[in-house]
């Protein structure tokens, strides 16, 4: 027992120290997001003050980069579905100590890509007339109701697994902390002593939880790329879209695991816990979703290609040769092909090759995103030339700090919340090295560690 | 570190299965009391949901004008059903004119159109024999208008008389209607755009769309109330080669500003099509296939006058965009 | 072309198309030579089909076979009053063409029938008119297809279920919150 509580009170330490220590890269770090965000907001008001005319977005190519980045965030989103809870249901256990980063990925990407609708609306000031007067009718709609369920939903399944460790911050940190994390922690942790029936409560509440969320989050990207299929452009126009939209998020939200795994393993020292292992899992995940990503787009691409109807060999010009042919052929082959070939040759099979590969997937997702918006709007719907579109300074901005967004709240989150599912890890790890082969059955024993309190 | 120094009790194996039975009331099983408590709390949450929109709608502005109050009635009592036959062997898109287009023209004055928006626009099309023939292209008011479907918060809608208004009181600017009209016939303010002044001052309505509301959608409306008030719309009394004719389906009648034509029989008579009709859109305009023949266009002479804002010297400070 | 030819040629138009204005207006009363019989249904309901037999007869009683004949509606629209045609019709084998059509207004039509008879050079005219009723609206807005069971109710079947899925989520919290304060420690977030 006493190997295994050293072993425990390490990963307790792991999990305290970015809360106990704060240097002065962090500070930095968070001033260079903020002042990204201030240029964005700046960026808003000019906006705000002149109208969307200040976007390159006009009559014929009304959507954009916003759109874009709108589906991209919340394609990103996915990454907690599939990690913390497609494989929580199939109990791969090796997801343990990334499934909190991952979860916590999902909100924070949700609100990122709502606040982008919003950006993009003409009138934000109406945005509560989707209340007021929403017609069940419009693909919009389904996407306020899809996304503020898996909101709701992704907070819950953040919030509930990390209960017995936000009791352990409330009784290791009480007294030796600010007053308001101490009240923090005691309101958040509920009362948590780790008590049979807390257990019991626990685990039904993660169990319901973990199902419920898989077809929620299903049904969210299926809803946004009905925004576009439910439309009548040529490109869009694909009974695929809503299974090629899931797949793609689950795809990016990979990437963007791996990179932000990348990252706090380096910034929080957790290489014990997060090892190679899990990258090269994650990896060999994001290949089978890039060969999925693959057949999806043969598919689309041969069946709209074959019969050319009006406006798909235009479409295909822009896409392959003229307009679009960089983006397009960088997402084909550095965005698909890629992550495939990292994943299959041994001297890439590393981290360094992963994180690589997940930064590849991540911005081939972006422009696919980005190519799917904008090419699907330019095939000309009338006798008229097609319209071109670039995103102006103001664009770029928003989208910059979109991304500054997404990274100062999970750059704050880790100094709040545990950026490891302590009693997970400690469920697993102990499971492993006190008992191995024990049945997952005898686990609340060593549950009951990770949250107990001084009774 | 050593667990009990942090204060935390090792629990004992078995520990938790022997006080089991005395916290079930922690447990998830459900007694028929606690499911009646939580259907009750249930109900109690969901009920305020049908109330949530009146509480915001009571706290926005002003009602937003939808629809026009009563739709305009035959001699008999029943609902006009709009319709617009286009001529297309009377366009030569004002070749012979030498003008810019007089109903795209006509509109923007009538309607104080800001640049760059042709609610009507002329579009210039290949002939598969060669040459080209002009297109006048409203918007085409569908009975099944994609716009109307993809609209979240009904900001466009469809009129009893088959027409497509938009609101720009409720518009919230999300522009998918835009992406989703097959016709291209949806217009955004997309900054404060050159308009005179005095439009500033009439009267909004759906039906007339002035004045212009930045961060909305705004098309042809049909003028609906001009021809309540038994007058032609802009475009089609401007048309200097009566191309274009306004009429009612219900009362089967139709005219030009000269001539009145059966609808049924002239659209019959003169192998009429819709635009886009595999869409199953079911537009309320008819085009009358042709390339200017009536009036001795020759189709080999392309191009048209561009179109021109009258007031843009006026407004000299307005923002302005091109489509 | 030489200058008189062509004014002569003018003349003869301009006599032609007066002395066919003054036919046309006197038509009735001078086309003698044809007998025009047409019967005017009784009972005329909008929007159901109506068919108006006329039947033209030389004046020896022979049936005039082969002639084209157009009606016109008297019609107002938009400020625009006139006639609109609103059918075409050859006289058959017993000389009788029949108009078909469907009727769109209650109240009283007048039809104007127009033809011109074999050998002639002027088109001849005659009037007949009928009464119709009926306020049935014609044309609707098409609503699309409906499938019994496939509307908002479903969604909001669907939202429910996963809501109050969600609901419960929050009474083990509730309950988790519960068995923490009736556990040995009165203020559990006091301990340590």
């Amino acid at each position: 027992m006493a190997a295994v509580s050293a072993w425990r009170g390490r990963l307790e330490e792991t999990a305290l120290a970015p809360i106990r220590r704060t240097g002065l890269r962090y500070w930095a770090l968070v001033a260079f997001l903020l002042a990204v965000l201030g240029w964005g907001a700046y960026a808003y008001w000019t906006q705000l003050r002149d109208g969307l005319v200040v976007t390159g977005m006009r009559d014929r190519i009304s959507w954009g980069l916003y759109i874009a980045t709108f589906v991209f965030f919340i394609g990103i989103s996915h990454a907690g579905t599939l990690i913390s809870a497609i494989l929580r249901v199939s109990q791969a256990r090796w997801r343990t100590p990334v499934t909190r980063m991952a979860e916590f990925i999902t909100v924070v990407a949700l609100v990122c890509g709502a606040s982008f609708v919003i950006i993009d609306l003409g009138r934000p000031d109406r945005v509560l007339n989707v209340f007021a007067y929403g017609r069940w009718q419009s693909p919009i709609i389904w996407d306020v109701l899809a996304i503020t369920t898996y909101l709701t939903a992704s907070i819950t399944y953040l919030f509930v697994p990390m209960i017995p460790d936000l009791a352990l911050f409330r009784d290791r940190l009480a007294g030796r902390t600010s007053r308001w994390r101490g009240w923090l922690y005691r309101a958040l942790a509920i009362g948590w002593d780790g008590t049979a029936a807390q257990w019991r409560s626990l685990g039904s509440a993660i169990g319901v939880l973990m199902i419920l969320i898989i077809p929620i989050a299903v049904s969210v990207h299926t809803v946004v790329s009905w925004i576009f299929a439910m439309t009548m452009r040529v490109p869009w126009n694909s009974a695929l879209f809503g299974a090629f939209f899931v797949a793609g998020a689950i795809f990016s939200g990979i990437a963007i695991l791996i990179i932000v795994m990348a990252i706090l393993r380096r910034g929080y020292h957790l290489d014990e816990y997060v090892t190679e292992k899990h990258f090269l899992y994650l990896g060999y995940l994001m290949a089978a979703f890039a060969a999925i990503m693959i057949y999806a787009n043969i598919s689309e691409l041969v069946t709209h290609g074959y019969k050319m109807e009006e406006g798909v060999e235009f479409h295909f010009r822009q896409l392959f040769l003229t307009q679009f042919g960089a983006l397009y052929w960088f997402y084909l082959l550095g965005g698909l092909v890629a992550p495939i070939v990292i994943a299959l040759l041994p001297w890439t099979r590393n981290v360094r090759g992963m994180v690589a590969a997940a930064l590849l997937v991540t911005m081939a997702m972006w422009i696919e995103r980005y190519v799917i918006v904008v090419s699907g709007l330019r095939v000309p719907l009338m006798a008229y030339p097609p319209a071109d579109y670039a995103p102006t300074w103001v664009e770029w901005s928003l989208l910059a700090a979109g991304l500054a967004l997404f990274a100062l709240l999970i750059t704050l989150f880790t100094k709040v919340f545990p950026i490891i599912a302590v009693w997970e890890v400690a469920e697993e790890g102990e499971a492993s090295t006190a008992a191995p082969g024990t049945d997952r059955r005898a686990v609340p024993e060593t549950m009951e560690l990770a949250g107990g309190t001084g009774r | 570190m050593d667990h009990d120094a942090t204060g935390r009790a090792i629990a004992e194996p078995g520990d938790r299965r022997t006080r089991e039975p005395g916290t079930a009331a922690g447990g998830p099983r459900l007694g028929r009391r606690r499911l009646l408590r939580l259907l009750g709390l249930g109900a109690l949450g969901v009920a305020p949901l049908p109330v949530l929109p009146e509480l915001i709608r009571a706290a926005g502005r002003d009602e937003p004008v939808q629809g026009t109050g009563d739709p305009a009635r035959t001699r008999d009592g029943r609902i006009r059903q709009w319709v617009m036959i286009i001529d297309l062997r009377s366009c030569d898109g004002c070749q012979s004119v030498g003008q810019p287009p007089r109903c795209t023209a006509a509109c923007i004055e009538g309607h104080f159109a800001p640049e760059p928006m042709e609610w009507i626009e002329v579009f210039e099309a290949d002939l598969p024999g060669g040459g080209t023939q002009f297109i006048p292209t409203p918007c085409q008011h569908c009975q099944n208008p994609p716009c109307v479907n993809v609209c979240p918060v009904a900001a466009t809608f469809s009129t009893p008389e088959g027409t497509v208004l938009i609101d720009q009181d409720r518009c919230i600017g999300c522009r998918i209607c835009m992406a989703s009209c097959p016709y291209d016939r949806r217009f955004f303010n997309w900054g404060d755009a050159p308009v005179p002044p005095e439009s500033l001052l009439a009267d909004y309505s759906p039906e007339h769309q002035v004045p212009v509301r930045r961060g909305t959608v705004m098309k042809c409306d049909f003028c609906p109330d001009m021809a309540r008030a038994g007058t032609l719309p802009y475009c089609i009394q401007a048309c200097p080669q009566r191309a274009l004719y306004y009429g009612d389906l219900e009362e089967d009648v139709a005219t030009n500003g000269r001539a009145l034509v059966s609808v049924s029989r002239f659209l019959a008579e003169n192998q009429a099509e819709r635009q886009k009709e595999e869409l199953g859109t079911k537009p309320r305009v008819y085009y009358i296939p042709g390339h200017g023949e009536a009036v001795g266009r020759d189709v080999f002479t392309p191009g048209r006058e561009p179109t021109e804002w009258p007031w843009m010297e006026r407004a000299a400070e307005a923002v302005t965009w091109q489509r | 072309m030489n200058p008189m030819i062509r004014r002569a040629i003018r003349t003869v138009f301009a006599s032609l198309a007066l002395a066919a204005i003054a036919i046309a207006i006197a038509g009735p009363a001078l086309a003698s030579h044809v007998i025009v019989s047409t019967t005017a249904p009784a009972e005329v309901t909008v929007g159901e089909v109506l068919r108006i037999p006329i039947a033209l007869r030389a004046a020896d009683g022979g049936p005039l076979r082969g002639t084209s004949v157009t009606f016109y509606l008297h019609a107002s629209f938009a400020g625009v009053t006139g006639e609109a045609e609103i059918g075409r019709a050859v006289t058959d084998e017993s000389g009788v063409a029949t108009l078909t059509y469907k009727p769109r207004l209650a109240g009283h039509h007048e039809i104007r029938i127009e033809y011109l008879a074999p050998g002639e050079s002027e088109v001849e005219v005659a009037t007949t008119a009928f009464d119709a009723t009926g306020d049935v609206q014609l044309y609707r807005p098409a609503p699309g297809v409906s499938v019994p069971g496939l509307n908002v109710g479903l969604l909001m079947a669907v939202l429910t279920t996963v809501w109050t899925i969600l609901f419960g989520i929050a009474l083990r919290l509730v309950a988790i919150a519960r068995a923490g304060r009736e556990g040995s420690v009165p203020a559990s977030g006091d301990a340590g």
